[in-house]
């Protein structure tokens, strides 16, 4: 008597969701143990979460505005991680871009927005926000061509070194830092909003729908056929799937491996320019970690564009929901979205063994070698 | 009754749909060898592996020497007495022959004594091994990599034996020696089961020959009552022709002359030392020599994908040194090469037969975006014409089986339209039907009037498909033969160094060059145009 792992040949879409479904809601269910132990009825915590607390608040679009604000950069970083990730190229510097990008595009917003029209600032920004966090990036793209270099190392690194330049203007009161409020004498960030801002179209008398919304949901697009369709698309996945079958293609792997990681860091430095240009001051905590998350919802989604669009809402529900709840529950902290994102990660990944192998069990009767 | 050494019985195996073994029976005597026939797919590997504990049978019963036993692990099957050697070895390439064996050991203690180099001296004696015990396992060759795993195994007092395609990676007299040794094993009691696709091997070492076909049990036969067609008649299902083809076509002048030509490889240590040769369309040249000396190298450099140090190609009348890979390509010289994986080059292994049509051309398509519905033509069209087994055109390469895999790449660079056709291990691991059709495939193409150049491992048919075959020592030319009059024994003995006919006269150089500027040194000419005057009129007679 016993049991047999087998391999299945192909798993029915329906079948594969069923299982995708069973992962989050045992995730949400060892959520509710932990709940339950702090002392919170979980069913009340979870509709708070969900709603996002939006039911029967009067500033409910005021949420939605301010989910839309986390859902861009977020959605925006992870499907640049997945061009590099379909190449095999494992940026793990998505922070580090960001980073760069944010304050290339502040830079851009105090130094040229005084003397430009509002539009043309905003798009400066954006350009030299994928410049610099393009370049930023090729640093381990070239070292890995050039001395073969881990570039999960190197990228893993390099989100340090912007993280420290970001402290460094963010404490250093000096004259030269046009970063910070002139009267204040403590460091802080000044504001640009008045500056670079980008602009918004009204639907309805009160809901504001920023424009980087629609930028993203068309790059996403772009992205997508870029992927399937094009010839630089169809290079990347070769080069990922088979270095030596590439070169002996007769493409050039060097420049392509270039130039597919300049254009993930770009695209994640213009996510970056997307989220100052909406929040309209730097801060230290200016990622809010999407470097880290885009690649869980990267993989998440098996690096499929609209997956990762899907995903990337997903985990931007039980983010901003685990603030909202959290100011209902003082008990616990928002980050017990971190703590639910993680269950469900790993849980999601234990469903993929079910996707691939099926448990038979050996029939009683029947002679075997058990 | 006589006691078995093995006896499987209804043995069934599924992955998936598939299934790998359906009822198979098969027993091995005590003190035979017996040999596991069957094409690729049909189940020997898989069968295998349940004996060695890897997987485990569905449904059916295994005896060992008699009682039923039920085989879990490895570990299981190493205390039953049954050792496995696999067809790709298992060793840590820094370790010692000796610590590689010991690694195994079940108490092997907290210190390592010197003792160990002479209890494995002592077994590698008694069954007449050569091997150092204290040799590192990256110091080694192919043969004395197997000879260790058969002494790890004969160590750990296996009594049961399974050779998993062994000579696949051996010369001539490395598989004499081996089979030397098998019948030594066999004298003294242990049971051998042999797994290969060489028929001419079978006939010479097995008592007897089970046949598996499709995943089922076909039949055991004596081998001495027996022969090669009838063993591929019941392995195939159906009449088979072994004989391959030589057709003679009328040659052209040369397409692709090499000169000098010195390549280094990955190291940085010299690949291919000072080569000529040519090739003319409508003939095919054989590439003979030990694994892994300058072969791979030597593909590369014509492909354009390695550097050379110093030397000539000519294509046509054109150097191609220092083309790029797609300027070459262009010139209609297409280049495949099959490495021991199978899929590491040539082939992107999880995208689509579609996909992996589109290759080379790719760039054709007008625009920026690539032109799938001709990827999908030319795929059907690979699929119908060389029958190769798949769902559909969008399935992964890396989801089909070897042979129709082996069948995808050949379909891709022929449909392009090549004038000259470099081809590595295009049977590597085929079964011989699969192997036939890609033999098909390559005449074809030479009475098209290309020229092929074809490394390979197998001298007999590289004897009787290539006209002529020229061989390589490390990297250095030590003759081009005409294949109908050289023979396996001397083509062994220039693989390994030991003839070098290049000494007396030179080798591999055309007399109707299309060299213009005649490089060679002053006394040289002559000589060479010499020797290619004897070999052409030599040659001629035969015909």
């Amino acid at each position: 008597m016993g049991f047999h792992i087998v391999k299945r040949d192909i798993c029915p879409l329906w079948k594969r969701c069923c299982f995708y479904l069973a992962a989050i809601v045992a995730a949400l269910f060892i959520g509710a143990l932990v709940l339950l132990a702090i002392g919170v009825d979980p069913l009340e915590y979870y509709y708070q979460m969900f709603t996002m607390g939006m039911v029967g608040n009067r500033i409910a679009y005021k949420t939605v505005m301010n989910y839309l604000r986390d859902f861009v950069p977020l959605a925006l970083t992870s499907v640049a991680l997945s061009l590099a990730f379909k190449m095999r190229f494992w940026n793990i510097g998505g922070e580090g871009q960001f980073i760069i990008g944010s304050i290339t595009a502040s830079a851009v917003a105090f130094l040229l927005g005084p003397s430009l029209p509002m539009w043309l600032t905003v798009i400066l920004m954006c350009i030299f926000a994928m410049l610099a966090a393009g370049l930023y990036g090729l640093i381990a793209g070239f070292l890995k061509i050039r001395f073969g270099t881990n570039e999960t190392l190197m990228t893993l690194m390099l989100n340090y070194v912007a993280l420290y330049i970001l402290y460094f203007i963010g404490e250093t009161k000096e004259s030269w830092n046009f970063f910070l409020q002139e009267g204040s004498l403590r460091p802080v960030f000044e504001s640009f909003a008045s500056l670079g801002s980008f602009p918004s179209i009204p639907i309805g008398d009160k809901f504001q729908l920023n424009i980087c919304v629609i930028l993203t949901l068309l790059i996403g697009v772009g992205i997508y056929v870029y992927l399937k369709y094009s010839k630089q698309g169809y290079e990347i996945s070769v080069v990922g799937d088979s270095m030596g079958t590439a070169h002996y293609a007769g493409m050039k792997v060097k420049r392509i491996i270039l130039r597919t990681v300049f254009l993930s860091a770009a695209l994640i430095g213009l996510a970056a320019a997307f989220k100052v240009g909406t929040v309209g001051v730097l801060s230290t905590s200016i990622t809010n970690d999407v470097g880290w998350t885009g690649i869980i919802v990267a993989w998440l989604a098996q690096l499929s564009t609209p997956m990762i669009f899907v995903v990337a809402a997903l985990i931007c529900v039980l983010q901003t929901g685990s603030i909202t709840a959290a100011a209902t529950f003082s008990k616990v902290d928002s980050s017990f979205a971190n703590m639910l994102q993680g269950a469900i990660l790993f849980l999601i990944l234990a469903a993929e063994f079910l996707v691939r192998f099926k448990i038979v069990r050996v029939k009683k009767g029947e002679k075997t070698n058990e | 009754m006589e006691q078995y050494a093995i006896q499987m019985k209804g043995i069934t195996k599924t992955f998936g749909s598939v299934v790998a073994n359906s009822n198979i029976n098969l027993t091995l005597k005590q003190g035979e060898i017996l040999a596991l026939l069957g094409e690729n797919g049909s189940g020997k590997t898989t069968l295998m592996n349940m004996l060695s504990g890897i997987y485990k049978p569905d449904s059916g019963s295994i005896s060992i020497f008699g009682k039923e036993v039920s085989i879990n692990s490895p570990e299981d099957s190493k205390k039953l007495g049954i050792g496995m050697v696999h067809q790709h070895f298992k060793l840590v390439d820094v370790f010692s022959a000796a610590d590689n064996i010991w690694m195994g050991k079940e108490k092997p203690g907290l210190v390592l004594k010197k003792s160990r180099y002479a209890r494995i001296r002592e077994i590698a004696s008694k069954f007449g091994f050569d091997l150092d015990p204290e040799k590192k396992v990256y110091n080694m060759a192919v043969s004395e990599k197997q000879t260790l795993e058969i002494i790890k195994v004969l160590y750990y007092g296996a009594k049961i034996i399974i050779l998993d395609e062994p000579t696949a990676v051996l010369t001539v007299q490395e598989i004499k020696k081996l089979f030397d040794v098998l019948r030594k094993m066999k004298q003294e009691g242990h049971s051998i089961i042999i797994i290969t696709h060489k028929l001419n091997e079978v006939m010479e070492i097995s008592d007897r020959v089970a046949i598996l076909r499709k995943g089922e049990y076909i039949t055991t036969v004596e081998t001495s009552k027996t022969n090669e067609n009838a063993l591929t008649e019941q392995m195939v299902g159906r009449k088979v022709d072994l004989n391959i083809d030589r057709p003679t076509v009328d040659k052209t002048s040369p397409l692709l002359e090499v000169r000098d030509l010195s390549i280094l490889n990955d190291e940085g240590s010299v690949a291919i030392d000072k080569v000529n040769f040519y090739i003319r369309g409508g003939e095919i040249l054989g590439v003979a020599g030990i694994a892994g000396c300058g072969q791979k190298e030597l593909c590369e450099a014509i492909a354009g994908l390695r550097p050379i140090q110093s030397g000539q190609m000519i294509h046509k009348g054109d150097n191609i040194v220092g083309l790029s890979p797609k300027a070459i390509t262009e010139k209609g010289i297409s280049m495949s090469f099959i490495p021991e994986d199978r899929l590491g080059m040539g082939l992107a292994p999880s995208m689509s037969i579609t996909d992996n049509m589109l290759l080379k051309n790719y760039r054709d398509a007008k625009g920026p975006f690539i032109d799938r519905k001709r990827g999908r033509a030319e795929a059907e069209q690979v699929i119908k014409s060389l029958e190769v087994v798949t769902p559909s055109t969008e399935t992964p390469v890396r989801r089909l089986s070897g042979g129709n895999v082996q069948k995808v790449l050949p379909g891709r660079e022929i449909k392009s339209g090549p004038n000259v056709i470099i081809t590595a291990y295009p049977v590597r691991g085929l079964d011989i039907n699969s192997s036939y059709t890609i033999y098909d495939i390559l005449n074809k193409q030479k009475l098209n009037g290309v020229g092929i150049l074809f490394v390979g491992e197998d001298l007999d048919v590289m004897l009787s498909l290539c006209d002529k075959i020229m061989v390589l020592c490390h990297g250095k030319l030590m003759g081009v033969v005409h294949a109908h009059k050289a023979t396996k024994e001397m083509l062994g003995l220039m693989m390994t160094g030991s003839l070098d006919l290049t000494k007396e006269k030179s080798h591999g150089i055309a007399k109707d060059t299309l060299f213009k500027d005649v490089l060679v040194s002053a006394d040289a000419p002559e000589t060479a145009a010499q020797a290619e005057e004897e070999i052409s009129n030599s040659g001629d007679k035969e015909e």
